[in-house]
């Protein structure tokens, strides 16, 4: 357990069960605003962090000593967005690091041999393939081939930009290549191992880490940019310091500063990831950054109490129809705001909500999509 | 039995709104209340979705003698949840969450166990009306938190009974309608016919039955207000002050509490200097429609002086704060909880005459089994129309939940206190939970035996939660 056992029973003995955590700051708008998307599917009070809590407690008291049903449904259908978390620590000020604990929950189950067969699968595709798609042929973009060895700037791009929705990386690499920055991409990227972690599944993610370290240390890389929210807190939080740059696709952007982008004439809502968000405190830049490109309308849950998308913390693969109906909220959300597009800055976002958009009318896509169309080529 | 007890069940409501999972079960075994009463797993959680579904239930527990625990939010502070026997049935009442009515002309709403506060206001404020809040998270619920007499509340104006009339399955699956709602479908005045039955079957260790829909009145949201903080040295130097306002019914709010607890959840931050602040400080509010406003807050200024309190200026967001959370519900007082992580309180009526002795008595008896003084906290909350000087009075004390030691002090302190307030004089505890009840129905005479019967009466075979009482 990376959480001591005392440490961990002292945050559950700190919950009150307000429950405030299920919706988000009332006074702002006077609007009951759901905020606990497993709580809200799902209804029975295990599914929302104090009642999680609890089950976390009785599994470390020795109370709970069964895998049943509802136990793994509590313990993995949470998004582990971390929106319970934020709003608790608003209000009661009390340090209960609720996804971390969730995690470490996780952890213990999993020692107990105690997961879901999707969550194991997965690990044995990325075992096989170091993808957590099981993707057997590497998938090679057109603009990788204008990879630079040596190179200061590292772009990784992650299983889900690489396998699922390519239109990001794509557009990565193009601004790049439209700015003239030179770049490189691994050789032999491996799964950051974000997917495993989440999922508890702790032993299996420290070889892929091994490899990714080595790779970036022999690419001579000073800073290493992300598409993917969920690799970069992985990186930022799991690997150990490697005295590189680690940062977001729109960090890099904003950084860059006047970028000679035309404006696409579309309103757009901006839907904050929450690794990007929550966990890593990045808010400012993709708002900043998509700003320059398109109108930006805000949606009523936003931020620090933005609601999740539904995809995190290995729901999609286990949980697919609760996944789309998280999503499905952030889409009527979106709508609500009366914009054409919803814009996201996180491939497992975008894929997420544009499967739930199908059929709605509003488009979706991630900040480097918009910037790359509004570059001059 | 069991496993067909589900099927049963599960035929009612829908396999997925039952369950015996062990998990599930375990998710609603505590609240905050744990050092008082410890954590027990309900055998199965029911979740109906209207109420023919909770009559179909509980006449099947009642026929199996399965005891039965009604939960609408879950929030309650007192153990009021959590089984008392073994195989309990928790009866989940979220799923029951419409707004049946808001009726701006007759100033009510009628609800369903799983409307919260929150939801309530969202819709009443299109109206200008507000339910009279609780000063207690806004995710509570409305009916449960009226049910069981929850008559202090963020804005003293609004008097103690918020309940006109409301619908009740008992055991036997007969439902009960109290008020004008038993003889009409105008569910809006309190006494029908007869006896109040809508407040005997109220406030109980314990429910006679489920309650299915309620229907409470709502207040005036006004334009016109303002907020005053004004600092006293103790807690006597505050009761002139409070006296002459409630006396004239001039302020929406008042609120006494002590400098370093409540009032930093009425402020809305941590980050302030409290402590140089007088030991108590008294938070008002004055509302009302033009003309009458100004006449309010003249006299409200004129007391202000003549109290020789100290006209706190605080900045215009802890006003806004502080309105926010008076009359549209509270969510900031949970930060409370920031102080040490938990809070234990002893809540009652009483007189504000006693409001000084209450206090001299909580620090005597806290000091007396170890508590630190800067743990001992105040709140009192004056009611209207203040006959009888009626206040809800609040010995509070903050502590670190996860310190196990000091929740013996705190059952040390709980067990002396009682009977010294009962020396002392109060009119009745806030709520009759566990702990608190059985030292006082001795001195109730023969009303116990009464009340008991009463009970038994209802529920012959004694399945709805019964508290921790009879
Ligand atoms: C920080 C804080 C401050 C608070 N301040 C206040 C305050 O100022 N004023 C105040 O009044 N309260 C206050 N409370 C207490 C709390 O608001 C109430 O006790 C609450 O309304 C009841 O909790 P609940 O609505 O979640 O009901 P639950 O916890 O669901 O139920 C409470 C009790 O009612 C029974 N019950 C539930 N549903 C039904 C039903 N449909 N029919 C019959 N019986 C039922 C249960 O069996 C149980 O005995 C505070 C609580 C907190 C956490
Ligand atoms: S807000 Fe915090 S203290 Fe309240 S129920 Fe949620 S986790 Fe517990
Ligand atoms: S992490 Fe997200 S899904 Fe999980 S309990 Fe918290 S708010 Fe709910």
């Amino acid at each position: 357990m990376k959480l001591e056992r005392e440490e961990i029973l002292s945050a559950i003995y700190h919950c009150v069960k307000c429950k405030l955590c299920s919706i988000s700051s009332f006074h702002p708008t006077e609007e009951w605003l759901p905020l606990c998307p497993s709580g809200r599917f799902y209804g029975y009070q295990a599914f929302y962090a104090p009642g999680r809590l609890e089950i976390f407690r009785e599994i470390l008291e020795g109370e709970l000593s069964e895998p049943t049903e509802g136990l793994l449904n509590a313990v993995y259908a949470c998004t582990l967005c971390g929106a319970c978390y934020e709003k608790c620590k608003q209000i009661t000020s009390v340090e209960i690091r609720l996804p971390e604990l969730f995690e470490e929950l996780r952890g213990v189950l999993v020692n107990k041999g105690w997961f879901l067969d999707t969550h194991r699968k997965i690990a044995e595709k990325i075992k096989e393939t170091r993808n957590a798609y099981g993707e057997k042929d590497k998938y090679k973009y057109e603009y990788e081939a204008k990879s630079l060895y040596g190179t200061d700037v590292l772009y990784y791009i992650g299983c889900t930009a690489r396998y699922r929705v390519p239109e990001i990386a794509d557009s990565m690499l193009q601004i790049f290549d439209k700015l003239g920055i030179k770049y490189q991409v691994m050789e032999d990227e491996w799964c950051c191992g974000s997917v495993l972690l989440r999922t508890g599944q702790v032993e299996d993610a420290k070889v892929l880490m091994e490899h990714n370290i080595e790779e970036i240390k022999r690419s001579g890389a000073k800073t290493v940019v992300f598409t993917c929210p969920g690799c970069l807190k992985t990186f930022e939080k799991d690997y150990p310091d490697m005295a590189v740059e680690l940062v977001h696709s729109t960090q890099l952007l904003t950084r860059l500063g006047n970028m000679k982008v035309k404006r696409l004439g579309m309103e757009v809502a901006y839907h904050d990831p929450c690794h990007l968000g929550r966990d890593l405190g990045i808010y400012e830049e993709p708002r900043a950054v998509l700003k320059e490109v398109a109108d930006v309308k805000a949606m009523k849950r936003e931020r620090e109490q933005a609601w999740c998308c539904g995809s995190g913390g290995g729901v999609k693969s286990a949980y697919g129809e609760f996944a789309l109906w998280s999503a499905g909220e952030r889409i009527k959300e979106a709508k609500g705001a009366g914009v054409e597009a919803i814009v996201s800055a996180c491939p497992f976002c975008k894929r997420n909500l544009r499967e739930a958009a199908e059929n709605e009318g509003m488009k979706v896509y991630d900040v480097v999509e918009l910037v790359n169309r509004s570059l001059e080529g | 039995m069991n496993q067909n007890f589900l099927k049963f069940v599960h035929a009612m409501v829908g396999e997925e709104n039952a369950t015996d999972d062990r998990a599930i079960c375990a998710s609603y075994s505590r609240d905050q209340h744990w050092h008082f009463v410890p954590a027990r797993n309900p055998a199965y959680v029911v979740r109906p979705a209207n109420k023919e579904e909770v009559k179909k239930v509980l006449m099947l527990a009642n026929e199996e003698k399965i005891p039965v625990i009604p939960y609408s939010t879950g929030i309650n502070v007192r153990g009021l949840t959590i089984p008392v026997h073994e195989g309990s049935i928790l009866l989940d009442l979220s799923r029951m969450n419409r707004i049946l009515e808001i009726n701006p002309a007759m100033k009510t709403a009628t609800v369903e166990p799983g409307v919260t506060f929150g939801m309530l206001l969202e819709k009443t404020k299109e109206y200008k009306l507000r339910p009279a809040f609780p000063d207690a998270p806004l995710t509570v619920s409305v009916l449960v938190n009226y049910y069981l007499r929850g008559i202090y509340q963020t804005a003293a104006a609004d008097g103690h009974d918020h309940t006109l009339s409301y619908e009740m399955v008992l055991p036997n699956g007969e439902i009960i309608k109290t008020g004008s709602r038993s003889l009409s479908e105008m569910p809006y005045f309190r006494y029908g016919v007869g006896p109040d039955f809508t407040g005997v079957f109220c406030a109980h260790p314990g429910t006679c039955g489920v309650v299915t829909e309620l229907t409470a009145k709502l207040y005036r949201l006004y334009d016109n207000k303002k907020v005053y903080f004004i600092g006293f040295d103790d807690v006597s130097a505050s009761t002139k002050f409070i006296y002459n306002l409630m006396h004239d019914e001039l302020a929406a709010s008042i609120r006494l509490v002590d400098n370093q607890s409540w009032l930093k959840g009425i402020c809305g931050t941590f980050d302030y200097r409290y402590e140089e602040l007088p030991k108590f400080v008294l938070c008002m509010l004055v509302e009302g429609v033009d003309g009458i406003f100004e006449a309010k807050d003249k006299l409200v200024v004129e007391y202000i002086k003549e109290s020789r309190g100290k006209v706190l200026e605080f900045p215009e967001e802890f006003k806004r704060t502080f309105e926010e959370e008076s009359l549209g519900g509270a969510e900031k007082s949970c930060m409370v909880f920031g102080l040490r992580g938990n809070y234990h309180c002893i809540g009652f009526y009483g007189p504000l005459t006693l409001a000084a002795r209450y206090y001299e008595l909580h620090e005597a008896t806290a000091l007396e089994v170890g508590i630190p003084e800067d743990h001992v906290h105040f709140y009192l909350d004056p009611i209207y129309n203040f006959h009888g000087q009626l206040c809800y009075v609040e010995l509070d004390i903050f502590y670190d939940g996860s310190d196990l030691e000091f929740g013996e002090k705190l059952r040390n302190y709980n067990e002396i206190q009682f009977q010294r307030l009962l020396d002392l004089g109060i009119y009745g505890w806030f709520r009759p939970y566990a702990g608190i009840i059985q030292p006082t129905v001795e001195r109730i005479g023969y009303l116990a035996e009464v009340w008991k019967k009463f009970l038994k009466v209802l529920d012959p075979n004694e399945i709805m939660n019964r508290g921790k009482l009879f």
